[in-house]
């Protein structure tokens, strides 16, 4: 198709023209054309004879390629949900539902991994010589051994090792973990929802101005006012403010042994749990390398530099190390939470209903493989490119001033 | 030699103060982390010491002393490790599978140590994935046929991860240049492949071979899963291998390639002999991480089916006596991966080094 257009006849070429006529028509060109006509051809026949498999092989079985099986009831259950769902429900929301708890895995398990991933890089260059090793320790083991492996040995230990439900433990907080998942108190808002979420935009911007006017302050005296801390206090303050005036009524909902099981505050299952624990604590060794690269490439100068200034060690890494490192952990670190994403397809190994193990159950019910591949395909497909976009958005806005790429 | 006058040499437990002040007790938060650390080492080594070895019953131990004792039963290693390592392969055969999975590990060896040219290297590869494939399958010279469905374990994982990833390597170079070349149709073709499978998880790779692969054959032409999976494998790591490579396709200077067509070298010695040699080079690195986790996702096959270690440790475990011993199978499976990942990794490394020193000069 787009090969021709480099064709172009050479024996109508004006003889007016002073110059001698360029050779545009070579052998080279010629066969490079056939070869690309070849080529596209024996694809062709390949896409070809492919699909004539599939309509043929399907066909022995009595069906074809056709999407309105989705609106059909799907008959199974999930390990867990997020939105209603029954088993009379369509094969199109029990999709659904996998697609979320797919999303629901990958964002917990993105934040905690970040957060690991962070502070065992930071520690990994610690001048503390004890803390050092255990952090780089912890990268090397992690690092070497299967996500699966992890995955299985914490499920099992957490199914095997955990008490029953009756003599679950108790956590600080209230929070209940016993060998069904992990039970949390969880805030049930009685009143004020919208205003909550108004409150917390509200939040935001004035956070956002704030900082903004604490770095105009910063270049205009040199003298750096606080930011978390005073943004923490601002939101807590105004939730406590809201409920103050009953405008916002949050009750707490503890969790509670009730007859045979724990009723009351969110119920993690133990496959959830086991999943977050485990794909955070393989990723946060990987997050942890790369934080690592980052902060090692930014010159001990820096760091010297920085601390001859007078400024705390906590100040010198905020202000002046991670700023910089972050330059060279964005990219890296950007494919590991692309990696991440498409890892919690591995939640299927201890039946917890994400995206792939929904499509596998569903295959194996309809035997409809083409129709399901590509649905999941095409959503890993949006999410990675949702998320590069994001990822690409957010290199832009850490790039320093005068350092276009 | 001019005898060397040393000043008088410190005794060794001031130097080890100085060290201790200047590594440790540096500060006040230094000190503090450092007893936290303390704090939390006194109390992990010593459970971990206790179950590992304290408390543990040894290889010779039977079911009834593991049921008695507190920690690790590593009598269950004894009694279980044939099935761990090969799965249902028929018991008797076994040396077969345990041959199979040596003759990968001395070809992996072999070829981390290789001298010679890309081809002969190629024929090693070759070589060992027909030994494995005779060995294991039999029906000749009096060996017993076995199916495929009962290639369990080591020589299964070793198999599907040496073999796929040393044919996925050239297709992944040629799927690199490929995406660069002027062509459009060929350069879609690539972009395709590599951005698709790149794309989408690698157990919705193993599950399109298991589900969409067989339906792409003509009606009547069955294929084992082990195929299947082998196909898809060769075709995920080649996606991830191209990318590699064209990260060193990508640092490579251009003037290097006019002067090599300027001194009469045709296009495709130009590749083989300057490009290919200096941007696999910089791409090495990258491959190595590519092969770390090719070979550590190679267990996912579990998922569709097929019995890498992890599974055989679950149909170890799967005996009623023995179920509560599965740590003790996880922690081998993790050290056999843990020093092999490492020691690969380490070869990689100073593989790396050379060639950073060959560019030097």
């Amino acid at each position: 198709m787009a090969a021709t257009t480099t064709l172009r006849p050479t024996t109508d070429a004006p003889a007016t023209d002073r110059r001698p006529p360029k050779p545009k028509f070579t052998r080279r060109k010629l066969k490079r054309i056939v070869w690309q006509i070849a080529f596209a051809v024996a694809l062709f026949a390949f896409g070809y004879f492919a699909h004539l498999n599939v309509t043929r092989n399907l066909a022995a079985s009595g069906i074809a390629v056709d999407f309105t099986f989705l609106s059909r009831e799907a008959g199974f259950d999930v390990s867990e949900q997020l939105i209603a769902y029954t088993p009379k429900d369509s094969y199109a929301r029990v999709l659904l539902v996998g697609l979320i708890n797919t999303l629901l895995l990958a964002a917990t398990t993105l934040l905690l991994a970040t957060v690991v991933g962070l502070a065992i890089g930071v520690a990994s260059t610690s001048r503390n010589w004890l803390v050092r090793m255990l952090a780089r320790t912890y990268i090397e083991l992690l690092r070497n051994l299967p996500k699966l492996l992890i995955v299985l040995a914490i499920y099992l230990a957490m199914v095997r090792g955990l008490p029953l439900v009756r003599q679950a433990w108790v956590l600080p907080g209230g929070a209940l973990l016993a060998n069904r998942g992990l039970y949390l108190p969880w805030p049930d808002l009685a009143r004020g929802g919208e205003l909550l979420i108004g409150l917390f935009f509200f939040w935001l911007a004035g956070t956002i101005a704030w900082s903004r006017a604490v770095r105009r302050h910063q270049d205009a005296t040199g003298v750096r006012r606080p930011v978390a801390l005073p943004a923490a206090a601002a939101l807590v303050g105004v939730v406590w403010l809201a409920q103050i005036f009953g405008l916002v009524v949050i009750e707490w909902s503890q969790p509670k042994l009730g007859g045979f099981n724990i009723v009351g505050g969110a119920h993690l299952t133990v496959q959830f749990t086991a999943l977050w624990l485990s794909l955070s604590i393989y990723h946060a060794s990987q997050i942890a390398e790369i934080v690592r690269g980052g902060i090692v490439s930014v010159g001990r100068g820096q760091h010297e530099a920085a601390a001859a200034l007078g400024l705390r060690p906590g100040r010198i890494l905020r202000l002046i190390v991670l700023p910089q490192a972050v330059r060279v952990i964005v990219p890296p670190l950007g494919n590991q939470y692309l990696n991440l994403i498409k890892n919690t397809s591995i939640a299927l190994a201890v039946g917890y209903s994400d995206l792939v193990g929904v499509m596998n159950t569903a295959v194996n019910q309809t035997f409809r493989p083409v129709e399901l591949m590509i649905v999941v395909m095409a959503v890993f497909l949006a999410i990675n490119l949702t998320t590069a976009a994001a990822l690409n958005w957010f290199a832009a806005v850490t790039r320093p001033v005068g350092h276009a790429r | 030699m001019i005898p060397s006058s040393t000043a008088p040499r410190r005794p060794r437990h001031v130097v080890a103060r100085e060290w201790a002040k200047a590594n440790l007790f540096d500060g006040p938060i230094n000190t503090a982390l450092t007893l936290a650390t303390l704090a939390f080492l006194a109390w992990a080594v010593p459970i971990t010491v206790r179950w590992l070895a304290v408390d543990a019953v040894g290889f010779s131990g039977d079911v009834a002393s593991c049921k008695a004792a507190h920690g690790a039963c590593w009598a269950f290693l004894r009694v279980k490790g044939d099935v761990i390592l090969t799965g249902t392969y028929p018991f008797d055969e076994r040396w077969r599978a345990q041959i199979a999975s040596l003759v990968t590990v001395v070809t992996v060896a072999v070829a981390l140590f290789w001298r010679g040219g890309f081809g002969s290297l190629a024929g090693l590869f070759l070589a060992g994935c027909l030994v494995n494939l005779a060995l294991l399958s039999g029906g000749f010279l009096g060996l017993s046929r076995v199916d495929a469905t009962r290639w369990n374990g080591m020589p299964l994982v070793l198999f599907l991860s040496v073999f796929t990833m040393a044919l996925a390597l050239p297709i992944g170079i040629a799927l690199a240049i490929a995406r660069k070349a002027e062509a459009p149709v060929i350069r879609a073709v690539a972009i395709t492949w590599i951005e698709t499978v790149r794309g989408i998880p690698m157990v919705a790779v193993l599950f399109a071979g298991v589900f969409i692969l067989p339906l792409l054959l003509p009606p009547g032409v069955q294929i084992s899963s082990m195929i299947s999976i082998f196909v898809v494998l060769t075709v995920f790591h080649a996606a991830y291998f191209a990318e590699d490579v064209r990260s060193g396709l990508d640092d490579f200077d251009h003037g290097q390639i006019e002067a090599a067509r300027a001194i009469g070298l045709s296009p495709w010695r130009t590749l083989r002999l300057v490009v290919l040699p200096q941007a696999l080079r910089t791409a090495l690195p990258a491959l190595t991480n590519s092969i770390i986790g090719g070979f550590k996702d190679t267990s996912l096959v579990a998922i569709v089916g097929l019995y890498d270690l992890m599974a055989t440790s679950r149909l170890a475990t799967a005996d009623v006596e023995w179920q509560a011993y599965s740590l003790e199978a996880n922690i081998v499976v993790g050290i056999f991966y843990l020093v092999t990942c490492l020691a690969v990794s380490e070869r990689f490394r100073h593989l790396a080094g050379n060639a950073r020193a060959t560019r030097r000069t």
